[in-house]
């Protein structure tokens, strides 16, 4: 749009129809731009306009400068000026810039609104590389004490003479097949793996492995207390349990550091000790990392999400037919793992539900503090964002990505 | 040139109401189409200002919702659905209790498992009296306390959902893995082998008496991941103390007392292994928190990012709550006046967090 100063009649007066101020119309007929800039309230005062003007021409006036605001600053914008000004000195006709306020000498005070640069990353979603150090080394304390939890309640599993099986729907209908735990472990392997894999291109790391982290050892946590209060015989006799240690703590300790060693995986060899069945740490691992998979990588990947949902639901029929868990422990362990999964990134997401109240039922859990620790500087949902771990910024591949609209939000 | 003198009350952000606007600027005015008064009263300025508008075309009419409209609608067909599928549940977990006690294996063949608290506390008979007593003392509060409350309907819906809910997970949980007898002196009832018409007999023995040992309906065995006194307790107490006012500490604290008391004479009893209550009070309150988050948080039902849609049972939530748009206030009515004579102000104090979102 042209400034205001070079309008001419008709461009003066098709504005003044589009304001809804036709009743100037005539009046004003022959006034250009200059002429408009020009006016003044006592022009106002006297015929003609006095005559069609409902209010001493103050709306008029206030457009007009309105217009001359914009084009102020549009100036200045062309010549760089990012902010406001100060105020005009008083009185001073001197142009500042072309086509500036300093037209009719007039004085108007301008008030600078600082605006502050936003840098939507560092405060939005903080690294803050402490807090995760802080849940890896909860996850790690929750492992530990499963392992040594598992240890002792080695010691109270009921001989197999003793304690037969207990009767369960899945064993009656399916047979065993001897090296469907293998299929099992190995899917579980895989999914871990591509789930670092995943979490490695990831822009913000900290904040999701911390989560992770977390519900990881909140879950063997929980295993521990249920694995501890009662004890269920074994589910199959094709189980080898090693002999009892009664009282040897030394060799104890060997089998928990040996245990660890091995990942708790009966591929490996680590996992000799039985009594851990109620609830299934197999299962929770698997559905954990297809859970994170999912919920980390874009939608559009559907491939990708069908491929670690079939690995996931396979390796769980696996740990089933091949008779090394109760049905009971899987359906419990899946049924945990989803609710708290689903549980806590409702809260991370909804900034209602971060605070203690009333109508927050979730603030009742026992875990709420803890929750509050880590994500409590995390402001909105975390985005998919994906970034290659290294400073490869001029690598070919970091700008090939495309993202659909709701992924670069 | 005169110079425009910019102070004028109209560029004052600051102003309340449009008639302040534009009554500054329509203060003076000469010849307009408005009646010439001595002094404009606030309603000629109105009017003045409703034929400007349309005149400058310079504001946009919002229509706001009715906001008196029903938010919390009773429904109680709704609620009967609800109930139907609570009792249904009921009968279902009956049934599957009679189903599991044929496959109970035998004291004999299968002794007790091994369970820590059974180790630290022996026996005590006549805990699970207690136990059951304390059951039954919170189903009549809650339901007395259930009559006086204004949205019955909405509360009654909740909660046969929920108790329907919690059953159907333990019929699954007890069928697909049948645990031994926790204790000796556990005397069940024999087995019938493809008997039906005995079995029927004992389901309706067992529902008429509420599957309480007191009543002498529960003979039968295996019904132990999880524990159904647990839930009972649990759910009744949350419900207790969630529909009722905040400041009644003393009640909620007895409440309290007795299903904490009721829950531990389980395990003294050794009715129910450890982990049959754990399971049974996580299920229980998880459930009933993550319902009741989903109903009052309105927030979350517009959010994209709400996974707690993500359950089985979320069209069914949301054909319950779907027309209840707000958290159920606390109040209570008379139950047999008709018309309702409700309390004014029956829940008075609230802390400021509460009062800022009930109407």
């Amino acid at each position: 749009m042209k400034k205001v100063g070079q309008w001419s009649a008709e461009e003066v007066s098709h504005w003044l129809s589009e304001e809804g101020m036709q009743e100037y119309g005539d009046s004003l007929q022959q006034a250009d731009g200059p002429a408009l800039l020009r006016l003044t309230p006592d022009d106002f005062l006297t015929p003609p306009l006095s005559l069609v003007s409902s209010d001493t021409g103050r709306q008029l006036l206030e457009r007009l400068e309105t217009l001359r605001i914009e084009h102020h600053i549009e100036e200045h914008q062309k010549n760089g000026h990012a902010n406001g000004h100060g105020r005009l000195p008083n009185g001073t006709a001197k142009p500042l810039r072309k086509g500036s306020l300093g037209l009719n000498g007039f004085r108007k005070e301008m008030v600078q609104i600082p605006i502050p640069m936003l840098e939507a990353e560092r405060s939005g979603f903080p690294q803050e590389w402490g807090k995760t150090g802080v849940a890896f080394l909860y996850a790690v304390c929750c492992f530990v004490t499963t392992t040594v939890v598992i240890s002792v309640v080695h010691e109270r599993v009921p001989a197999k003479e003793h304690n037969p099986p207990l009767p369960d729907k899945f064993f009656d209908i399916f047979d065993r097949v001897e090296w469907a735990f293998s299929i099992c472990e190995i899917n579980g392997m895989l999914l871990v793996s591509l789930w670092l894999l995943q979490w490695t291109l990831l822009k913000y790391r900290s904040i999701i492995i911390r989560r992770f982290f977390f519900i990881v050892g909140t879950l063997y946590l929980y295993r521990c207390v249920t694995m501890y209060i009662t004890t269920l015989p074994v589910p199959g006799m094709h189980f080898q349990c090693s002999p009892k240690l009664f009282g040897n703590w030394e060799v104890q300790m060997r089998r928990i550091i040996k245990l660890i060693a091995g990942g708790g995986l009966s591929i490996t060899g680590s996992h000799t000790m039985c009594g851990d069945y109620l609830y299934s740490g197999h299962t929770v691992i698997l559905t954990l990392s297809y859970l994170f998979i999912k919920e980390y990588s874009p939608k559009r990947f559907w491939w990708y999400h069908w491929f670690c949902w079939t690995l996931s639901a396979v390796g769980i029929f696996c740990i089933l037919l091949a008779h090394d868990h109760y049905t009971v422990d899987v359906v419990v362990a899946y049924f945990i793992t989803t609710r708290l999964f689903w549980w806590y990134h409702t809260m991370a997401n909804q900034q209602a539900l971060k605070e203690t109240s009333q109508s927050n039922p979730f603030s009742r859990v026992w875990w709420f503090r803890l929750f509050q620790y880590f994500e409590g500087n995390v402001k909105g949902i975390v985005p998919r964002n994906y970034q290659l771990p290294c400073s490869w910024r001029s690598s070919p591949w970091s700008h090939g990505v495309k993202y659909s609209k709701v992924d670069t939000q | 040139m005169a110079l425009v003198d910019p102070t004028a009350s109209h560029l004052d952000p600051g102003m309340d109401g449009e008639s302040g606007v534009l009554a500054s600027v329509f203060g003076a005015l000469p010849n307009a189409n408005c009646p010439k008064h001595g002094q404009n009263t606030p309603e000629d300025t109105k009017r003045c200002l409703r034929k400007v508008i349309g005149h400058h075309r310079d504001y946009v009419k919002i229509s706001l919702p009715d906001a008196k409209g029903n938010r919390l609608p009773t429904e109680w067909w709704k609620t009967a659905i609800a109930f139907f599928y609570a009792i249904f549940n009921l009968v279902l977990t009956t049934v599957v209790i009679t189903v599991v006690h044929e496959r109970v294996p035998e004291k004999e063949n299968s002794p007790p498992l091994p369970d820590k608290f059974f180790d630290y506390i022996d026996r005590v008979k006549w805990a699970f009296t207690v136990t059951e007593i304390n059951g039954m003392l919170l189903v009549g509060i809650w339901v007395i306390q259930w009559l006086f409350l204004r949205y019955k309907s909405i509360a009654g819906r909740r909660f046969f959902f929920l108790i329907g809910t919690l059953y159907l997970y333990r019929c699954v949980t007890m069928y697909i893995t049948t645990l031994p007898v926790p204790g000796n002196h556990f005397t069940c009832a024999p087995k019938l082998y493809g008997d039906s018409h005995a079995k029927m007999q004992r389901v309706l023995t067992l529902i008429s008496g509420g599957g309480l040992s007191i009543t002498g309906s529960h003979l039968m065995c295996g019904d132990f991941l999880y524990s159904g006194h647990t839930v009972m307790l649990t759910l009744t107490y949350l419900f207790i103390k969630e529909y009722s006012p905040r400041t009644f500490w003393w009640y909620h604290l007895m409440c309290w007392l007795l299903a904490a008391v009721g829950v531990v004479c389980i395990l003294v009893a050794h009715e129910h292994y450890s982990v049959d209550v754990v399971v049974a009070y996580f299920i229980t309150s998880r459930l009933f928190w993550w319902y009741h988050t989903m109903a009052n948080v309105q927030a979350l039902r517009c959010s994209p990012n709400n996974y707690l849609t993500n359950t089985w049972w979320n069209p069914v939530f949301n054909f319950f709550e779907r027309n209840v748009q707000t958290q159920v206030p606390c109040s209570f009515c008379w139950p047999i006046t008709w018309p309702p004579a409700c309390l004014k102000n029956s829940c008075k104090k609230y802390s400021a967090v509460q009062s800022l979102r009930e109407e």
